[in-house]
């Protein structure tokens, strides 16, 4: 199973502190601050009328946006679905096809090759999404960011864990004999 | 890369944080286990630090002292000396020619912290001799300060942060803690899954109103109506502790009488509310075992203000929920520090401690404290009423500590005019500001981390900020650059460092006796009273239900309802209300030059609208509008918000285009002077050409912000 990081709306006070800690976790090292160019938080805060919460990747098992890129730049690697971005050649099919809204592609700055003849525009696509920042010590950093503690990591332990408190909640809690 | 222990220099809540440094630079920072952030953090913790390194996003640091001889010159780099000497002999000439009141000063409730507000309000008090000094809690939390001083006897929030998530029931009026101070939103999320019940009394459908028991929705400018007709209800409904009443408060008779015609019934055209929901809300704070009140800007920005918070204060009277754990009343403080600059006396009717200046006895102890014949006794200026008192030709100098009225207070054009007939404008700061920039002499201080101070958190928790790195540039501690300025004017004052002006304050106060360095070293958190050094501290105040007012009970008090001043009629037909931005701070001077937060939002800002007032008035989501008011008008991008009601438009206050202080009304609370800033009448335009209005909004921003880097001479 994949797993994924779940916002729980019920604690979301729509501080946004998680898209600038995805933003800051996600920057490349050449980039010394911030600016609205380079701002590309992977997951969202959305406000509506009665919610707040963080919208980003659920990391499908049977993934919308891999199925549907054409280059197979989208792959699964360490349970979660990860953009093989040397691949993706910006065609957007991953986000028409995503549900949740969740991958979005962007272009960026890119070296091209020294001596190369055929030096058209020096931009590289990329689909961007929740990695899960599997390169990161220290695991999700919207995760650790939340000062709410309204995010977190999803593995199979945990989604195991809970179903079974809930099978014990539902099996040994002092309910009234209902007839059928 | 060295750890440095400071405490976030934005919002009250009083986070400990580590400042990383490598090189001698601010690299980062995380949260650490301080007494009320436990070890998390919001998004200006996180990433509010790098300002500190000179950005210049938005503008620049100071690094130079400056004196610009010509209005209207250019400035002109000086020595220290140059510009001690130039700005203590020309406010030395003015206190010679018009007396020692003609000149006014400000206390900073910022990053500066503790000591050399304690410096600042010494040098006004001690050298030029006037109480005029005084500080943003005026246009924030001042009538929370007045008002339960009244009541109860002590300003400040009378629980702990802390104390919040274990009580049973939580009245949040006018407050909307997730955009003020993350940190305590999370208190109140904790309190809910105890099982706490929340009610929330806020025009806007604010964050805490979603998880809400009860939300009542009322009318902008209702407020006094509302805790009147609470009043009504406990008092009619027998829902009051009679026993607390009658053995701890004063004033009762009288304030039934003037509850007894504010029924829900008759409040209901004034509040909007039905009648059934109010009851139930009074009916649920009551009821619980534990109850906490807290308020914020939606309470004390209004012309009604300080009664507003007597009421409060006396609804917790009647219903018992003082003087124990888990209760109380609450005015969350905004700033970092409005706390400190209180308790440090930067208020122009209290010496540092509280004690009045009418107090002959306090006075003439701090006058042998500081070698001078006296302290003058009269109350000094508030900063509301500097443009009034320039007008009348009363202030001719103002030397301006770490704010920025000039983007700050209410009715901006009527400050710009009345500043220009100043004599003499002294500013000291870390940025050039819009203050600044029509400034005679800039006085460049220390940053926060750049030296170590005290703050006092919203729970009057003293808490230490060590040094993180050295300064760059020429510049100073602001305690060394009054002490320059005092001997420069006649006075002896030297110190050697913060902690020396620390130990001579807590020498002062008994309020501050026991709050040694050594006792809030790392994470030490010691909040007043502490009136002895092997005194922890003071979690939550009033004790056995004795209240430090004169007869030592707490005062029942209620006034009649008024409205607001300004009219809606069909040339303003909405009502503006001024609030906060989760990821900005003051006058943005500091956060607009964080990129992480000034990416997040940024020029020309928002106004937030109803989709039905959008609509009739033409407006389209994220489109340029122009916004104005009798006063002026700014240029701003609209927020179709479903979460604010009809009829009222909110925008915050920390945008230098979309200034929402050239449309506020220069009204005052009659009692704590503090301005009107949640009602003006406004209208809300749509502009054609949205490609003209971008083009303008960015050129006006750059124009601005090339400006403010000429004048720096950086």
């Amino acid at each position: 199973m994949n797993r994924f990081v779940i916002a729980e709306p019920q604690n979301c006070i729509g501080c946004r502190t998680c898209e600038v800690a995805c933003a800051m976790a996600h920057k490349p090292a050449d980039i010394p601050m911030l600016t609205p160019e380079n701002f590309r938080p992977r997951l969202k805060v959305i406000k509506g009328a009665r919610v707040s919460t963080a919208v980003l990747c659920r990391h499908c098992d049977d993934a919308p946006c891999a199925n549907a890129c054409p280059a197979g730049a989208i792959v699964v690697r360490d349970n979660s679905v990860q953009v093989l971005q040397e691949r993706c050649v910006g065609c957007k099919t991953c986000m028409v096809a995503c549900p949740y809204g969740a991958i979005e592609v962007v272009t960026v700055p890119a070296d091209m090759p020294s001596g190369s003849v055929l030096k058209t525009r020096n931009l590289k696509a990329q689909a961007i999404k929740c990695d899960l920042c599997i390169d990161r010590a220290g695991g999700p950093a919207c995760v650790e960011a939340c000062p709410t503690k309204g995010l977190h990591l999803v593995d199979a332990a945990v989604l195991e864990a809970t179903l079974k408190a809930r099978r014990e909640q539902a099996a040994l809690v002092d309910i009234p004999n209902l007839p059928l | 890369m060295k750890k440095v222990i400071t405490v976030c220099p934005y919002c009250g809540s009083g986070c400990k944080l580590n400042l990383l440094v490598e090189n001698g630079k601010v690299v980062g920072a995380e949260a650490a286990n301080g007494k009320t952030n436990e070890g998390e953090m919001c998004l200006k913790g996180y990433y509010g630090w790098d300002f500190i390194n000179d950005t210049k996003l938005l503008t620049p640091r100071l690094k130079q002292p400056m004196i610009r001889r010509q209005r209207g010159g250019e400035f002109e780099a000086v020595s220290w000396d140059e510009a001690i000497a130039y700005a203590s002999s020309r406010l030395k000439a003015i206190k010679e020619q018009y007396g020692p009141n003609s000149i006014m000063m400000t206390g900073s409730s910022r990053g500066t912290g503790n000591e050399s507000n304690y410096i600042a309000q010494k040098f006004a008090r001690a050298v030029i001799g006037t109480n005029n000094i005084d500080c943003c809690a005026r246009v924030c939390h001042g009538p929370s300060v007045a008002g339960l001083q009244v009541t109860l006897g002590n300003g400040a929030m009378s629980n702990s942060m802390n104390e919040i998530e274990d009580t049973d029931c939580i009245l949040v009026f006018g407050y909307n803690a997730a955009d003020s101070h993350p940190i305590v939103a999370r208190r109140i999320l904790h309190a809910k899954e105890k099982g706490a019940k929340i009610i929330v009394c806020d025009p806007r459908f604010i964050e805490t109103a979603r998880i809400a028991d009860l939300y009542l929705p009322l009318k902008n400018g209702s407020n006094m109506a509302l805790v009147n007709a609470f009043a009504n209800v406990l008092i009619n409904e027998g829902l009051y502790d009679a026993n607390f009443v009658a053995n701890y408060a004063e004033g009762f008779e009288e304030y039934k009488a003037m509850v007894a015609k504010y029924t829900p019934e008759y409040t209901a055209e004034i509040t909007g509310l039905s009648p059934e929901l109010v009851r139930q809300a009074i009916r649920m704070y009551a009821a619980a075992p534990t109850a906490t009140i807290l308020w914020g800007m939606g309470v004390t920005q209004w012309g009604q203000a300080v009664d507003v918070v007597k009421g409060l204060s006396s609804i917790a009277t009647l219903t018992g929920n003082l003087g124990k754990p888990n209760v109380g009343v609450g005015p969350v403080r905004g700033q970092n520090n409005v706390q400190g600059a209180c308790d440090m006396g930067a208020l122009p009717n209290t010496l540092p401690g509280y004690y009045d200046v009418s107090d002959d006895a306090a006075r003439a102890r701090f006058a042998k404290a500081w070698g001078v014949p006296s302290i003058p006794a009269e109350k000094g200026y508030t900063i509301t009423e500097v443009p009034h008192k320039i007008h009348e030709g009363k202030i001719k100098a103002y030397y301006i500590f770490g704010e920025d009225p000039l983007q700050t207070e209410p009715d901006l054009g009527m400050m710009r005019k009345e500043f220009a007939k100043l004599d003499l404008i002294i500013v000291q700061d870390i940025f050039m500001t819009k203050t600044a920039m029509v400034a005679d002499v800039i006085l460049p201080a220390t940053s926060w981390g750049e030296h170590e101070n005290v703050f006092s958190s919203a729970d009057r928790g003293f808490q230490r900020c060590y040094k993180a790195v050295d300064a760059v540039g020429d510049v100073k501690d602001d305690w060394e650059i009054y002490s320059l300025m005092a001997r420069a004017m006649g006075y002896p004052m030297h110190y050697n460092s913060a902690k020396e002006v620390w130990d001579e304050l807590r020498g002062l106060c008994h309020l501050y006796t026991g709050a040694t360095y050594e006792k809030m070293a790392d994470f030490g958190y010691i909040q007043w009273p502490c009136p002895t050094e092997d005194h922890p501290g003071t979690p939550w105040l009033y004790e056995g239900n004795k209240f430090d007012t004169p007869s030592g009970k707490a005062l029942l008090f209620a006034a009649e309802w008024r409205p607001p001043l300004e009219k809606l009629d069909n040339d303003y037909p909405l009502g503006l209300c001024t609030v906060r931005e989760v990821g900005h701070y003051s006058c943005r001077s500091m956060t607009g030059n964080c990129s992480a937060l000034q990416t997040l939002a940024d020029e020309p800002g928002f106004v937030q609208i109803h989709p039905d007032d959008a609509k009739k008035f033409g407006v389209k989501d994220q489109s340029l509008v122009w916004v104005s008011s009798r006063r002026g008008k700014v240029i701003t991008r609209a927020n179709i918000n479903p979460r604010v009601n009809v009829g009222a438009v909110y925008m915050t206050y920390q945008w230098w285009i979309g200034a929402c202080n050239e449309l506020t009304v220069d009204q005052l609370d009659p009692i704590s002077k503090t301005p009107e800033y949640k009602f003006s009448a406004v209208r809300v335009e749509a502009i054609d050409d949205q490609k003209w209005a971008e083009a303008y909004v960015r050129e006006t921003y750059s124009k601005m912000k090339a400006d403010m880097r000429k004048a720096a001479l950086n």
